[in-house]
């Protein structure tokens, strides 16, 4: 983050440097680098491609062909009406995920990081918050989804909390580690102006953890995207894990493939616009 | 303030502190100053002899377990506005941009906007870097950003600066430079300053006064008798010499 101690840094003359949020590079860098990203792409698609022309197509199919049931069924599917689903389409079930994603993780998130750094502060709060974290982080979603869908239903209230309970464990963690990170001479510094505890969290704790915090927040959201396709297959009223569910039982490759692939794009994308909001935000750093 | 009565007064700090291996260390014994107005005040000593665990307990981040300290007649009992203080680290909020940084001793005393802005202007052209007052400090040299840290403190203009090898990390160029920024400054505001260094030279350049702290305690209190700006020359003058022996003395050299 800093230069040496007498040399200017290498980016004084206007250059910004890379970050672990991806600070802006030169143009040929950024050029080169989604080249190498659009070849990454190919590729995949090439062995996928490969990879269907010699299996049978009950197990799975090419890309056009998973592309094609996508855009067949965006906004209309019919074949999932029969799963109770209504009428609907690939479209309309990614929002309801997605909304939930995002309630889950930015309420799980606000609580996580609320509570990681001031556990980070209150000894008490530290001593009470460590061993609930060790229990709860270590329960499966395997056994707490069945657990949450027992004691809430089939409602998008289950997902959502599902989701929060998760990222708050996650956000927990990563903000106690960046409350600990933050070098003790700031907080030091800003009580020789006279700085109480409160400015010292305004002004030191909380945009001095940004970063950490919004890197864990990339690693969560990931995870919230897992979380919530898997708590939807297992019961939900609607969303993509309920369009998967009813796609694997009509065996229709395709539909799962095309499920998949929007699932992976938009969380690619949630995952861009998380990062370009970081930058923002942490432009210092 | 009257310039005879003692603006800062040490007396009696006791300091122990226990290492991890349960063996008691004495980084203060018995330690007593009076330190008056407009004072320049250097405190020598070799690293691990206490001038760093002083300058701390009078900047109120350290508790003393024995004496006291009175700023202009009241007890110190935690850091305060009327003590600045400039680290050995880099303190500089890298969050913040320099001019930022500069302000927020301001902020916390809810100066102003338009005040705040106009001191920061004032100090960091003081301190050579109104070119650089919306650059983030990662965009700035370790020199530039001891001046951010210079600037700040007298921005917040307290009557005591309590430095504590401030320079320690810098190239001798940039130390030469900052040690000019520094002395141009003080004497500017007439503010008393408390500079920990472990340097015979760097005492003798900025000091009125030399503090030998040894193994915990004061070894020698002496007034630098040589003229103010000080050049290289003043202090390679026989009664600069004199002195300077006399401090390698009380360090453990000659």
């Amino acid at each position: 983050m800093r230069s040496g101690p007498d040399g200017p840094s290498p980016n004084f003359a206007g250059r910004r440097s890379r970050t672990a949020l991806g600070d802006r590079a030169p143009f040929h860098q950024r050029l080169i680098s989604a080249l190498y990203t659009i070849a990454g792409i190919g590729l995949f698609f090439a062995v996928w491609w490969l990879a269907a022309s010699q299996l049978p197509r009950s197990r799975l199919v090419t890309p056009l062909d998973a592309l094609g049931d996508l855009w067949a069924n965006f906004l209309d599917a019919p074949r999932l009406g029969v799963f109770g689903l209504g009428k609907t389409g690939y479209g309309s079930l990614l929002l309801y995920t997605l909304s939930n994603v995002f309630i889950g993780l930015l309420t799980g998130g606000a609580v996580g990081v609320i509570v990681g750094i001031a556990s980070t502060r209150l000894k008490f709060l530290r001593a009470m918050v460590d061993p609930i974290l060790l229990v709860l982080g270590t329960v499966p979603i395997l056994v707490a989804a069945p657990l949450f869908l027992l004691w809430f239903g089939v409602v998008p209230f289950t997902q959502v909390l599902l989701v929060a309970f998760y990222s708050a464990i996650m956000m927990v963690l990563f903000s106690q580690r960046a409350a600990e990170n933050i070098n003790p001479v700031y907080e030091r510094w800003a009580m020789t102006f006279g700085a109480g505890l409160g400015l010292r969290v305004r002004h030191i704790l909380i945009p001095g953890t940004v970063p950490e915090i919004l890197g864990g927040l990339r690693i969560t959201l990931a995870s919230a995207w897992g979380l919530e396709v898997f708590a939807e297959i297992l019961g939900a009223p609607s969303g993509i894990g309920q369009a998967i569910k009813a796609l694997t039982n009509l065996n229709n490759v395709p539909g799962l493939l095309a499920c998949v692939v929007l699932v992976a794009v938009t969380a690619i994308a949630t995952d861009i616009l998380l990062v370009r909001l970081a930058r923002r935000i942490a432009a210092w750093a | 303030m009257n310039p005879s009565e003692t603006i800062l007064s040490v007396r009696d700090i006791g300091v122990r502190f226990v290492r991890a291996d349960g063996t008691p260390v004495m980084a203060l014994n018995s330690v007593s100053l009076d330190i008056f107005p407009g004072e320049f005040v250097c405190i020598l000593g070799r690293s691990g002899h206490g001038k760093t665990t002083l300058l701390n307990v009078i900047a109120g981040l350290v508790h003393a377990q024995r004496g006291e300290v009175r700023v202009m007649n009241r007890p110190v009992t935690g850091p305060g506005v009327d003590r600045g203080v400039i680290f050995q680290q880099d303190a500089v909020f890298p969050w913040m941009r320099v001019e930022h940084n500069v302000t927020f001793g301001l902020r916390v005393r809810n100066v102003s906007k338009r005040e705040r802005l106009r001191i920061a202007r004032e100090y960091l052209t003081l301190v050579g870097l109104s070119s650089v007052a919306r650059a983030w400090p990662r965009e700035l040299s370790g020199g530039m950003r001891a001046r951010v840290a210079i600037a700040a403190v007298f921005a917040n203009d307290p009557p005591i600066l309590l430095a504590d090898e401030p320079f320690g990390a810098l190239d001798y160029v940039t130390r030469r430079q900052l040690q000019a920024v520094l002395r141009d400054l003080w004497r500017r505001t007439k503010k008393t300053v408390l500079f920990v260094t472990h340097d015979v030279d760097e005492a003798m350049m900025l000091g009125t006064r030399v503090i030998v702290i040894n193994n915990g305690a004061v070894a020698e209190d002496r007034a630098v008798d040589l003229p103010m700006p000080r050049t290289d020359d003043d202090v390679a003058t026989p009664a600069g010499l004199a002195l300077k022996h006399r401090l390698l003395h009380h360090m453990g050299l000659e």
